[in-house]
């Protein structure tokens, strides 16, 4: 199918295929955006391909709107918790931001 | 007999063909795509693989808004996620004419 | 003689494959089932339509939302990739 040819890497920095800027962002504080209006922060420790991941030092961030009964004004309200070790279950998981590298 | 393979599709009673070849024939046709949920879109079939994703070209992409209005976007060329595919119909929309 | 297998000609079509071929490297607009549109600069892809993307803008209902420098997106979020002319 549309596999790259993943041949025998010349440099372990480059990225050939899209989980590669995942596994460049192990042990770095990544960004993930989850399912249900949820986004985590924390430092990635482990994935695999179907990008269940193990987070640790993380920040979870969840962001409701609600509808004010009476002016019926749109009320966006985020809770934050923070969360030493999770997994993450890859089929929730919408996009993963790795750290700004320079 | 069956019709030459890539000429466009022209009507002829499809029943007896299988339904990868209708897409097949299809191509370099108008399609009609409609989505699960409320979208449709509307292009030139380019080519397609075995999970239905799909080339267009020329598209124009009609969804409903979150306040509830039309919205009509056009591309140039798209790949098209076979994914969420409800229905496919051969030579575009009629009310597009 | 017409095969049935589904698989385009060669040469007449453009299959996915060489579509994605086509836009590596370049701009695009990934849009994501949820109706959330990605701008930026293709990195690379594979067979699940997991996207590596570079100086990627989130937007939300038109509006720009978020700005990522590189960014991985969960194929079976996405609805379609488009072309963008730059």
């Amino acid at each position: 199918m549309l596999k790259q040819g993943a041949g025998l890497a010349e440099e372990d920095a480059t990225v050939k295929e899209p989980l590669d800027l995942i596994r460049l962002s192990l042990d770095e504080r990544i960004y993930v955006k989850l399912r249900g209006e949820r986004e985590l922060r924390g430092k990635l420790h482990a994935y695999d391909q179907h990008l269940n991941m193990i987070l640790g030092e993380v920040e979870e961030t969840i962001t409701t709107v609600e509808i004010d009964d009476e002016t019926y004004e749109e009320i966006i309200k985020t809770n934050k918790r923070a969360i030493p070790y999770l997994f993450v279950r890859g089929d929730g998981v919408i996009l993963v931001s790795p750290p700004l590298r320079s | 007999m069956i019709a030459p393979k890539k000429a466009a599709y022209q009507g002829n009673n499809p029943s007896h063909i299988m339904p990868s070849e209708l897409i097949d024939r299809c191509i370099g046709s108008k399609i009609w795509v409609v989505m699960k949920g409320d979208k449709e879109l509307v292009g030139t079939l380019r080519g397609f693989d075995v999970f239905v994703n799909m080339v267009l070209e020329d598209v124009t992409e009609y969804e409903i808004t979150a306040e509830g209005n039309k919205r009509e976007t056009h591309m140039d060329q798209i790949l098209l996620n076979g994914n969420n595919i409800a229905v496919l119909v051969p030579g575009g929309r009629p009310e597009d004419g | 003689m017409a095969s049935t297998d589904g698989a385009p000609e060669a040469g007449s079509a453009k299959t996915p494959a060489d579509f994605l071929k086509s836009i590596k490297g370049k701009p695009v607009v990934v849009k994501l089932n949820s109706g959330v549109d990605y701008r930026g600069i293709l990195a690379c892809l594979d067979g699940y339509m997991n996207i590596a993307m570079e100086q990627t803008e989130e937007y939300v209902n038109g509006q720009l939302k978020n700005k990522y420098g590189d960014a991985f997106i969960r194929g079976n979020n996405v609805l379609y990739i488009s072309t963008v002319k730059s």
